[in-house]
Parts: C-alpha cells; sequence; structure tokens
C-alpha cells in the first residue's frame, strides 16, 4: 500500500474508529480526528517533498507519480465484453497542489469544529468520510472510481449541512444535495458513452481508464465519443460536443458558474462554519480541477473550440458574483458571492488556454481555497460570539477587537488582491494569461481580460465598503453593552487556527514558485495536449 | 565611511529598501511598547546616507547598474524581480529618501502623545519600503506590486484616525480610485507581456531607461510600428494608472480627501513623493507612448493644471488649498511628459517635492498650534480654516518665513527652484507648440494662466494666515497663546526651506538648462529651441505674479475684496466643480443600484429559474401520482373489484340453507335436462 | 283399458308432491314424510316396469328392497330429526344453518 492509498484510507479508518468508540469517550472524537488529519498533512507534505516536478502527468502515464494500479472489478460480460475497473491512483503537478491544500483545509476545519456539541460522533465521522473522498478525487485516475468517490462526498455533506447547519438547513441541504447530483448523474452517462468508446490497448477491453481515454488512438473508430470519423449526432450536436457540454455542467455546478450557483450562497449561509470552510475550499475547487483533468484532457478538441464560450462565462461570473456581493446585507452571504467572483478568475484563466492563464487559473484555486476558508472562519468567529451577521449592526469593532479586526483586515486586503498575497498572482496571471489569448491565437479575446480585471476593482469595493462600515468608526452595536461584553478579541485556538491560512497566503505571494515550480510540467503537457486542435 | 564606500550599488540600494522594511518588522513586533518612532527613524536615516554616497554618486558619474534573481517560472517564461539603478531610479530614490528624513523627525513632535502612535511609526516605515521599493523595480510587474503596496500604505496612514467617519471615507475612495488606476496599469502590463514578451524594463528600453539613444534595447520593440493601436491603448493603460495615482483630472478627487490623514502624512506622501509615483512611471515607461498617446497626456495635464488652480482660489481649508496645488503642479509634470520633456517633469518633480512638502509641514505647524491654542482656550473652531487665522506671523515668525519662501518656489519667483522648474515646462511647452502650430498654442496659454492663478491664491493663503489680524484675538493672553512650533518641527522646514532654493540644483540661478538634473538625462528634444522665449515668459511669470500678490494684498490685507462670499463661481470653486457630487450620482450610486438590481435578479429570476424548476417538478409530480392513483393503480383496482363483486353475486348459494341446497341441486338438474332437451 | 302411462303420471304426481314437501315445508317431518313419498313413487315405477320382466320379477323384488330401506332411512332420518331439535330446540330447517361452512 503506497503513501497515496493511505492519505486516501487513512479518515476512512479514523471514521470506523470513531464509530467503535463508545459515547463516553465522546471527549476523545475530535482528538482523534485532529490526529489523523494532521498525519495526513505531514503525509501530503512529505509526498509535496518527495514529488518530481519534472514529469508533466496529464495524458502520460510515466508522468505520474505515487501511482498505484490494482484490478478492482473484473466482470466477464459474454458478448459485450469484459469490464474492467481498477483502483487506479496517481497524482501529478495538477492534483498535488490540490491534496496539500486540502489537508490543510481540512485541518482548520477540525480546529474550527473544537466546539461542537451536537452528536459528536456523528459529525467526526462524516467529515472523516468526506475527508476521505476529497482525496479520492483527486487521485482517482480511473473514472469509475473517480465517480464513485465523487458521489461518497456527496452524502457527508448532505448530512453535516441538514444536521449540524443554521434555520433552514433542510432546505440548504436539500438543494445542494439536488444541484449536485443532477450534474454527476448526467455525468455517468458520458462516463458509459466513453467506456464504450474506448479500448485498454493492452487487453483489448473496454476500459475506465481516464488515461487512456485522454489517447486519440484508443478510440474505436465509429464510436460514439470516437476520434476520427465521428458522425454521431444528439440532437444535431455532434457527440463529442454533448459530451463536453455535459460533463463541464457536472464540474461547473461545483466550480460554479453563474447561473448555476444558487446552491452556494444558500448552502454557505445555512452551513456550519467548519463546513463552509469545507465548501469553500475544497469542494468548489473540485470544478475546476474537474474541468482540467477530465473535460480539458480527454476532450481536448472541444476545449479547444468552445474556450470563447468558457472564457465568457468566467467573465459573467467574476462581474456578476462581485456585484452581487456588493448587494449583500449578511456577511457570510457575501462572502459567498465573492467567492462566485473569484472562482470566475479560474473559468477564465483556464478558458485562456495560455501558460500563465491556467497557472494563474490553479494558483488562484490553491489561493482562494485557504484565503476563503479564513473569511468565512472569520465570520464564524463573529457568529458565535453574538448569533449575527447583519453586515448594518456592527460599527466600529476595531476598538474593541482590534486583534480580530488586524486579522480581517489581513484577510480582506489578501483576497481583494493586494500584491504580497497569493490572489494578487493568481488574478494578475488570469489577466495576463487573458490577454495574452489573443498574441497566442487562442481565441479569448482582450475585451473579456478588460472585464476580467473590472472585478478586481469591485472586490476591492466590497471589502472595503465592509472593512469601512463594520470595524472603523464609533463604535455602535445593534445588540448594546451585552454585545460588548460578548464580542471578546480571539483567543488562541483561533489565531493557530487562522495563522497557518494567512501565513500561506503571504508565503505564496512572496514565492508562487511553491506552486508554479511543480505545476509548470504539467501546464505545458496540458496545452500541448489542445494545441494541435486550436 | 570608506567601509561603507565599498558596498556595491546593488547592495547598498538593497539595504536602503530593506532598511524601512525591517524597521516596519520591528515596529510591528514590539506593537504598542514602542512608540518613540526611533527604529524607523533610524532605518530612514541609514538608508539615506546609503543612497546619498554609496548608490547616488556612485551610479550618477558611473555607470547603470542591473542584478536580478529568478522569481518564477510559468510555463517557458520566468520572471525575475531585481534592482535596475540608472539615473533616473537612483535620482528618485534618493529624492524620497531626503523627504522622508525630515518628515520622520517633523513627526517626533507633531505626533506626540497619539493614541496610536506605533501604528503611525509601521505604517510609515511600511510606506517608506515600498515607495524606496517603487524606485528601483527593475520588472514591470514588480513595480506594480510596489506601486499597490504604497497604495495601500496610503490607505493605511489616510484612516489613521479610524474611529473619525470622514477618514475612513477618505481612505477607501483613495483606495478604490488607486485601484482603477492600478486596472490601466495591470492592462497596460498585460499588452506590453503579450506583445512583446517580457516586462524586464532593461530588455524592454535599455540600462539607461530610454532605448532611443541606446542600441542594448530590445530588439522587437524597437522595431514595433510606433502607430500600432495595441502601443496607443497600452500607453493610454499606463497613463490611467498614472492618472489615479498622480491626481489627473478627473480622477484628482481622492486626493483633498485624503488631506483627513495626519498633515506630517500628508507632506511626504501626497505631496512629494507617491503622488509623484504616476510621473515616474511615465518617465521609466516614456519610450513606449507614441504622439496620439503624448497628446493626450498633455491635454489631461493641463486640464488638471487649470481646474485644480480653480478649485484651489475657492477653498478655506489650508491643506485643501495646497491639496489642489498639488494637483495643478502635478498637471504640470504632466505636460512635461506630453510634449516630450519628461527630464523637465522630473526636476520639476524634485523641487515641487522639497517645496510642497515644506508648505505642508509649514500648515500642519500652523494646525497644530491652532489646535492646541483651540484646546487650551476652550474654544471651539476649525483649526484648519483660514477664515480663524490671520495675523499669525507675530506668533510664529519662522514658519511666516519657511512658508513664504515655500509660497515662493510655488509660483516660480527667481532664485528658488520652483522657477528653474516651472519656467522649464512652460517654456519647453511654448516651443513644442511653436512648431506644432495654432490649436497647440492653447496648452503653454493656459499653463501661463495658471501660473499666474498659482501666485494668486497662494498669496491668498500666505495673506490670510499671516497678515491682518488674528481672529481670535480678544482670546489670548499670557496664559493660553499662540507660539512659535517647537524645535523639532522648525528643523526639517529650516532644512527644506534651505532646499527650495535654487543652489540645490544648479549654480546658475535662470537657467534651467544647467540644472544637474536637465543636464544628466540628455533627453533630445524633437523641436527647436527659441531663444527669445527663454527670456518673455519668466519675465512675464514673475511680473504677472507680482501684479497678482498686489492684487492679492489689496483683497485680502486692505479687506477691498470685491466678490460676495457666495458668489456662484466662489461655491463652483469651494464645492470643486460639483465633481464629488456627479460622482457620487452617478458611478457610486450607479454602481450600487445595479448591484442591487443585479441581486433581485439574482434572487427573483436564477433562483427564481431554480424555484420554479422545483415547484415545476413538484407539479409534475402530482400529476404523476394522480395518473397513478387513479389510471394505473385504478385498473388493479376495477379487476380486483369486479373479481370480488362476481364472488359476491355467487357466495348467496351456500346459505347454509338445507332446502336451499336441494332447491339449487334441482335447479341445475333441470337446467341440465332442459340443456339436453334444446340440443 | 289401464296403460303403463297412468301408473306413470300417478307416480308422477306423488314425485312432485314429495318434492314440493321436500322443499317448501318448514317442518322436517314433513321433508321426512315428503322423502318417503318420493320414494314411494319411485316403488311404484318398478312395479309398474316389472310387468316388462315377467322372468325374474326384478322390479318386484327391487321395490320391496327399496321398502326395506326406505324403512331404514325413516329411522335413521327421525334420529337426525330428533338430535337436530335436542341441539337447536327446532326443527325448522331454515333455521339451522350450520352447513354453511
Amino acid at each position: 500500500m503506497g503513501a497515496l492509498s493511505i492519505l486516501i484510507f487513512l479518515p476512512l479508518f479514523a471514521a470506523f474508529l470513531i464509530l467503535a468508540l463508545p459515547t463516553s469517550l465522546k471527549g476523545s472524537y475530535k482528538y482523534i480526528a485532529l490526529t489523523f488529519t494532521v498525519f495526513q498533512l505531514a503525509l501530503s507534505i512529505y509526498m509535496y517533498q518527495q514529488f518530481d516536478p519534472t514529469l508533466s502527468g496529464i495524458n502520460t502515464i510515466e508522468g505520474y507519480q505515487f501511482v498505484e494500479q490494482l484490478p478492482w472489478i473484473r466482470l466477464d460480460l459474454g458478448r459485450i465484453g469484459k469490464l474492467e475497473i481498477d483502483y487506479f491512483v496517481g497524482i501529478d503537478g495538477v492534483s498535488l497542489p490540490l491534496i496539500v491544500l486540502s489537508t490543510l483545509v481540512m485541518l482548520m476545519s477540525i480546529g474550527a469544529s473544537w466546539h461542537v456539541e451536537k452528536s459528536t460522533k456523528g459529525y467526526f465521522a462524516l467529515l472523516m468520510i468526506l475527508n476521505m473522498a476529497v482525496m479520492g478525487i483527486f487521485a482517482a485516475l480511473d473514472f469509475f472510481l473517480f465517480y464513485v468517490f465523487y458521489e461518497v462526498m456527496l452524502l457527508p455533506l448532505y448530512f453535516l449541512i441538514g444536521i449540524w447547519g443554521g434555520a433552514r438547513r433542510e432546505y440548504a441541504a436539500m438543494k445542494f444535495f439536488i444541484y449536485t447530483l443532477l450534474g454527476s448523474v448526467l455525468m455517468l452517462l458520458v462516463i458509459v458513452g466513453l467506456y464504450f468508446s474506448v479500448v485498454n490497448p493492452a487487453s483489448g477491453a473496454h476500459t475506465f481508464n481516464m488515461i487512456l481515454m485522454m489517447n486519440p488512438g484508443n478510440y474505436v473508430d465509429g464510436s460514439f465519443f470516437g476520434f476520427i470519423g465521428n458522425y454521431h449526432e444528439v440532437f444535431g450536436v455532434p457527440s463529442r460536443l454533448i459530451g463536453f457540454i455535459v460533463l463541464f455542467f457536472a464540474f461547473a455546478i461545483k466550480v460554479p458558474i453563474v447561473p448555476l450557483h444558487t446552491w452556494l450562497p444558500d448552502a454557505h449561509v445555512e452551513a456550519p462554519t467548519p463546513v463552509s470552510i469545507i465548501l469553500a475550499g475544497i469542494l468548489l475547487k473540485i470544478g475546476g480541477y474537474g474541468i482540467i483533468r477530465v473535460c480539458y484532457s480527454i476532450f481536448p478538441d472541444i476545449a479547444a473550440d468552445t474556450n470563447w464560450w468558457l472564457a465568457l462565462i468566467g467573465v459573467i461570473s467574476i462581474l456578476y458574483g462581485a456585484l452581487n456581493a456588493l448587494a449583500q446585507k449578511d456577511l457570510k452571504r457575501m462572502i459567498a458571492y465573492s467567492s462566485v467572483s473569484h472562482m470566475g478568475f479560474v473559468l477564465l484563466g483556464i478558458a485562456s488556454l495560455t501558460a500563465e492563464g491556467v497557472s494563474g487559473a490553479m494558483f488562484q484555486m490553491i489561493s482562494h481555497g485557504f484565503l476563503s476558508a479564513a473569511l468565512f472562519f472569520l465570520v464564524g468567529v463573529l457568529y458565535d460570539r453574538v448569533h449575527d451577521r447583519y453586515i448594518y449592526n456592527f460599527r466600529g469593532l476595531a476598538t474593541i477587537m482590534p486583534t480580530y479586526t488586524v486579522y480581517v483586515a489581513i484577510a480582506f486586503f489578501a483576497s481583494l488582491g493586494l500584491p504580497g498575497f497569493s490572489a494578487f498572482i493568481g488574478e494578475a496571471f488570469v489577466i495576463i494569461g487573458a490577454f495574452n489569448a489573443e498574441s497566442m491565437l487562442t481565441g479569448v479575446p482582450r475585451w473579456m481580460a478588460v472585464g476580467g480585471s473590472i472585478g478586481i476593482l469591485l472586490s476591492a469595493a466590497y471589502f472595503l465598503w465592509t472593512l469601512q462600515r463594520m470595524f472603523f468608526g464609533q463604535t455602535r452595536l445593534q445588540g448594546g453593552e451585552k454585545w460588548r461584553v460578548a464580542l471578546t478579541d480571539l483567543d488562541t485556538r483561533e489565531k493557530i487556527v487562522l495563522l497557518p491560512a494567512l501565513a500561506l497566503a503571504l508565503l505564496l505571494g512572496i514565492v508562487p514558485s511553491l506552486i508554479f515550480h511543480h505545476l509548470n510540467a504539467s501546464i505545458l503537457q496540458l496545452l500541448n495536449t489542445i494545441k494541435p486542435y486550436l | 565611511m570608506l567601509e561603507l564606500l565599498n558596498i556595491s550599488p546593488i547592495t547598498a540600494s538593497l539595504l536602503v529598501v530593506l532598511l524601512p522594511f525591517v524597521a516596519f518588522l520591528i515596529q510591528a513586533a514590539f506593537g504598542r511598547r514602542s512608540i518613540s518612532g526611533n527604529i524607523g527613524l533610524i532605518a530612514i536615516i541609514l538608508s539615506t546616507i546609503l543612497s546619498a554616497i554609496c548608490v547616488f554618486f556612485v551610479v550618477w558619474n558611473g555607470e547603470n547598474a542591473t542584478q536580478r534573481i529568478t522569481w518564477f517560472t510559468i510555463g517557458t517564461k520566468s520572471f525575475s524581480v531585481g534592482i535596475l539603478l540608472n539615473k533616473l531610479t537612483v535620482s528618485m530614490q534618493l529624492l524620497v529618501c531626503i523627504i522622508a528624513l525630515p518628515v520622520h523627525f517633523y513627526s517626533r513632535a507633531y505626533m506626540k502623545g497619539d493614541d496610536g502612535l506605533h501604528r503611525y511609526w509601521m505604517y510609515l516605515s511600511l510606506f517608506c519600503f515600498a515607495m524606496l521599493g517603487l524606485t528601483v523595480s527593475i520588472n514591470l510587474l514588480q513595480l506594480y506590486i510596489f506601486w499597490e503596496l504604497v497604495g495601500f500604505a496610503s490607505y493605511l496612514l489616510i484612516g489613521f484616525w479610524f474611529t473619525r467617519d470622514a477618514a475612513v471615507q477618505a481612505n477607501k475612495k483613495a483606495f478604490l480610485i488607486n485601484r482603477i488606476g492600478d486596472l490601466g496599469f495591470l492592462i497596460g502590463i498585460a499588452l506590453v507581456y503579450a506583445q512583446v514578451g517580457t516586462l524586464d524594463l532593461v530588455e524592454l528600453f535599455g540600462k539607461s531607461g530610454w532605448f532611443l539613444n541606446d542600441t542594448t534595447a530590445n530588439i522587437t520593440l524597437q522595431e514595433i510600428n510606433k502607430d500600432s493601436a495595441w502601443l496607443t491603448f497600452a500607453g493610454l493603460a499606463f497613463f490611467l494608472g498614472a492618472m489615479a495615482k498622480s491626481a489627473q483630472f478627473p480622477l484628482h478627487v481622492w486626493l483633498p480627501d485624503a488631506m483627513e490623514g495626519p498633515t506630517s502624512v500628508s507632506s511626504l506622501i501626497h505631496a512629494a513623493t507617491m503622488v509623484a509615483a504616476g510621473v515616474f512611471l511615465l518617465c521609466t515607461v516614456f519610450p513606449l507612448f507614441n504622439e496620439t498617446v503624448l497628446l493626450v497626456i498633455a491635454i489631461v495635464g493641463t486640464i488638471t493644471a487649470f481646474s485644480a488652480a480653480i478649485f484651489a482660489l475657492g477653498q478655506y481649508d489650508i491643506k485643501k488649498i495646497l491639496a489642489f496645488s498639488t494637483i495643478s503642479q502635478l498637471g504640470f509634470m504632466m505636460v512635461g511628459v506630453g510634449i516630450g520633456a519628461w527630464d523637465t517633469a522630473m526636476l520639476h518633480l524634485a523641487t515641487h517635492a522639497f517645496f510642497k512638502c515644506l508648505l505642508f509641514l509649514c500648515a500642519g505647524a500652523v494646525i497644530h498650534e491652532m489646535s492646541h491654542f483651540k484646546t487650551h482656550a476652550r474654544l471651539d473652531f476649525d483649526p484648519q480654516d483660514l477664515r480663524n487665522m490671520g495675523g499669525l506671523r507675530h506668533y510664529m515668525p519662522k514658519t511666516f518665513v519657511c512658508m513664504v519662501i515655500g509660497a515662493l518656489a510655488l509660483s516660480g519667483f527667481p532664485l528658488t527652484s520652483g522657477y528653474l522648474s516651472k519656467d522649464s515646462i512652460v517654456v519647453s511647452a511654448f516651443e513644442w507648440a511653436s512648431l506644432h502650430g495654432n490649436f497647440y498654442l492653447a496648452i503653454p496659454v493656459t499653463l501661463i494662466v495658471v501660473s499666474l492663478m498659482t501666485a494668486f491664491y497662494i498669496g491668498r493663503l500666505i495673506f490670510k494666515t499671516f497678515f491682518g489680524s488674528f481672529s481670535f484675538k480678544q482670546h489670548t493672553s499670557t496664559a493660553h497663546s499662540l507660539h512659535e512650533a517647537p524645535g523639532m518641527m522648525i528643523w526639517p522646514m529650516l532644512f527644506l526651506a534651505a532646499c527650495s532654493l535654487f543652489p540645490i540644483f544648479g549654480l546658475q540661478p535662470l537657467t534651467y538648462q544647467q540644472t544637474w538634473l536637465i543636464q544628466g538625462f540628455q533627453v533630445v528634444l524633437s523641436y527647436p529651441v527659441i531663444h527669445t522665449a527663454h527670456l518673455f515668459i519668466p519675465v512675464g511669470l514673475t511680473i504677472g505674479a507680482i501684479l497678482a500678490w498686489v492684487l492679492g494684498w489689496q483683497w485680502y490685507v486692505k479687506q477691498k475684496y470685491p466678490l460676495h462670499a457666495n458668489n456662484r463661481w466662489v461655491r463652483f470653486s469651494n464645492r470643486q466643480g460639483y465633481l464629488n457630487e456627479v460622482n457620487d450620482v452617478l458611478f457610486v450610486k450607479g454602481t450600487q443600484r445595479l448591484s442591487a438590481a443585479l441581486y433581485a435578479f439574482d434572487r427573483y429570476v436564477v433562483d427564481g429559474a431554480t424555484k420554479l424548476v422545483t415547484w415545476t417538478m413538484q407539479q409534475v409530480a402530482v400529476v404523476a401520482y394522480w395518473f397513478d392513483k387513479n389510471i394505473v393503480d385504478g385498473i388493479v383496482n376495477f379487476s380486483a373489484n369486479t373479481t370480488y363483486y362476481i364472488g359476491h353475486l355467487a357466495r348467496h348459494v351456500q346459505n347454509g340453507q338445507l332446502q336451499g341446497y336441494l332447491g339449487f341441486a334441482l335447479t341445475v338438474v333441470i337446467l341440465g335436462i332442459l340443456y339436453l332437451i334444446i340440443k | 283399458m289401464i296403460t303403463i302411462t297412468h301408473f306413470l303420471v300417478v307416480s308422477a304426481v306423488i314425485f312432485c308432491i314429495g318434492l314440493y314437501a321436500v322443499l317448501a315445508k318448514r317442518n322436517a317431518i314433513m321433508i321426512l314424510v315428503g322423502i318417503e313419498l318420493m320414494i314411494n313413487a319411485s316403488i311404484l315405477n318398478f312395479v309398474a316396469f316389472s310387468r316388462y320382466d315377467k322372468v325374474n320379477y326384478g322390479g318386484q323384488v327391487f321395490a320391496l328392497f327399496a321398502i326395506v330401506l326406505a324403512a331404514a332411512a325413516v329411522a335413521v332420518g327421525l334420529a337426525i330429526i330428533l338430535n337436530v331439535y335436542k341441539y337447536y330446540k327446532t326443527i325448522n330447517p331454515a333455521n339451522i344453518n350450520e352447513l354453511k361452512d
């Protein structure tokens, strides 16, 4: 069993342990979860250390590292052929940073759940199962395995929101679940279609192997998703385009793009703080990851044709999310909409099909991962104390909570793209990449880059407005003296949770090569895959 | 000192940049325990010494130097950070140091006793770091990073008194408007990168910073058609960045509001250094500009100079007059860039930095003493309002002298540094306009008018502040009277006053061509020298300025003021041409409405669509349930019911009655017989 | 002359009377009487038809046999009726529907 499998299944073991322990030991659950997550983080850092950045991955099996491939399901179906499903995991430059990010965000989320009282056994067990599923998604290279992890991820989230959430939790949980399920069920259709179109040259059987799906030579001539001589059409649309659109739709719900984003503000507002952290920090990234790993790698020809539309969607998401954030009066909802805006940059960067743009998008994902986690945690701090998040109910918090204000200010300025913090690198290179797209003839016009850059301005507007409205000026609180007593400054635990995220934002802003170095080979490989179709 | 001289200029320059940063970190670590400001002060003293001895003199008289390290690689392109030392950058770096130094001293007295003093020193060091880093950046991306950091430090300093609503409104406004400029800068960077493939200043423009006379410059850039559309766009984008930072019309609205910060901050950031960064940027990327962009720059600069001078005429707040005067002078510098004589712009930048910083420090001293007097005499008035002052020269003679020197320099009086630099721009503009023709002459003419207005409004400030009689004279007594500012504030002012005179820039007091800055930059101008202009324009300007002062003396000291205070023009000028109101209605309210509308759209249309789908699904489900219940299940029930009914009918046969059974048996037999018979 | 038809008509009339008694009477004794009438109608037929079997007089022998059988059946029937009366306190067959299941 290799390091990657240990990383994936460690939390599952923790979940079993938590379930096995009697309720009388319920004080120990959080420590178990913490220990395993810390170990996981250490393991992921070890993998980061051992990673060879010269190997590219994407569509070459030799380019993947920590690869494990075991036959999982082998079924002789007679005339239809042999069912060939592997337990096949491995990482390349695209998945490695996301795995490290996920372990860190998971740790933050455990730190944020320290004071959960309601049925801790179920809570931590579900959290650990979610942890396993997330790691699995980022590592899986077999489409069937990917799908299994993708679905396993949904279930714990549904319960975590639906049981431990806020006032309208059932509504939010249901909305989230059905939205995501809609995407993933459609994805299943394409998976099956791909299965019947691709043949493993070694065994001659149909396969779910994603790497094999990326090679045009493995497609059966005349098959539904075949590369060459494919005249299949669905409602007059070429079948490969349909396949791409359906997969994109599935991942776009996760990203989320406008107009498929409406589950996000509801889920974020109703979810408990730790789940908000995971939602914003990890789950949104699965969308971006899926687009790179699945949509772009398996359908490079369509990716080259449709990137104009994807970039347009990205720009719309950026501006639309930012303007919506500007209109919010609930702090958490504002941050949720800002996530829509920031993830729009990811889409714009990926669609630009330039090295700068795609790297910038990956960087933006990582940066947004822990910055949004920090932001949601900071909202949780306020909510824990007075159970209110309405922006107009607070004023002049800087006087009574100076440390908190400093953390909020750092997180806000980091998010609005102040140089020296990671978000700046991400956003700046997405914009630069989008501008470069016209020179590289990838079909993304420059006005879209300009549109995206206006999003940077708007993000400054809503963050600064909030900062001015809530934190500066004379102290005036809705709840009067009671709130003033309740609003104590950050305690040590909260500082410990926040510090790594903000420190990383600063570190990555100053030394972006920590990510770019590991990313570069994979991004170039991806672009080389797509380039022939441009 | 000898050992210090052995440091390479690159290392020294790096130290110059990093020392304030280290001071910032130490100050941040100490927090409230360290409020003396010694750390920041020591750092800036060392920086100044290093910058002067080890960097400036070495590079100005010798070779340009560069040093860079690879920062990160994306795709096949590497981005580096590093230090570029040429005449332009080292002079700018030295200038920032020399201005920052007296301001640090001054702040010790001016900010004494403030509650957030530790934050003040922290922010000030951060600002110095960012500004010094900006001056020597080798890479446009690096320049952009420091550019934004400067804006961030300015945000912190403007909002230093964060409990004041006006201050936090002002810093938000400043940051957002600067963000507009940053977008322009970023777009410019992206365009250059997309077209040329590098952001390195040396690769772009050559070591000395202007590739026109440097053969090592990037070949691709030299081959580029100067009239191509992207170059125009890139030039305009960079100019947009400079417009916001250097407060050019109509993006100047943040600067008057930024006066909410401490006066010492205004003197350093919003008069001398940060606002000049825009001009510095334009000088750095000057080779990128083509004729169209240069013309736009010149026109915007002229409009700025003119409009700001008008607004300055109607202000009552002493700091706001100086703020508008700064904007107006920045307009002059922009014209200097726009006409291609960017060396004159740099000269004016340097001279302006000294005398405008001086004017702000003097204004700060006045405000300082006025508010002391206010506290002691228990009065309630605005210590910054000109109408509350008057006759202060009796109480604060040293401040008075310093401020008069600053005012003379600002109006371009002979023997001051301002004379050299302002005339250089006006004269160059005239020469440039004569070459191009009639329409272009509007620019030098406007500049001359603005110069006269400048003399008038700064004269008004001096007269209203220091002449006449003090408004609250009846409240002064031996116990609480106005007195001279403390020595810690006077000395920096005297230093700057000395720097505002001509010797610091050249031994020749009347010809700007002889100043060492102009000689050092060696800009080749494309238009012929008109010798008569060099004579008549300065003389005309000086006479005009004297006339303006005479008029001001008549109006303000002799109390022969001809206009009513509520005159429409005075109000227009005082309200800054209603620009803020227009912005508020047009952009702020517009954006708010748009965002509110979009949120409504999001809630009712996008989310509504989701809900509609949900509702439709529910209705379909209801219909399907009805169908299932009534049709599908109906068929099943019908067949079951039929069977049951038949059974129900037949069960009467078995009634348990003996005779019944016999009867039925008989019936059946009879039926059987009948059947046999009929058959 | 008296032909076989006359016998058969008399016999049919007796049989119908018996049948009527069996189906319609609300008294078990009367039903028994009805049964006797039906048996006697059939005996009458036996005797009437024995005229065609002059060798063995099979019809008359069978009639004697049936008379004996009828006597036995009446004895058993009366015993049942007595028992039914003892059990139900009635001999009206309409009140006795235990045969239903």
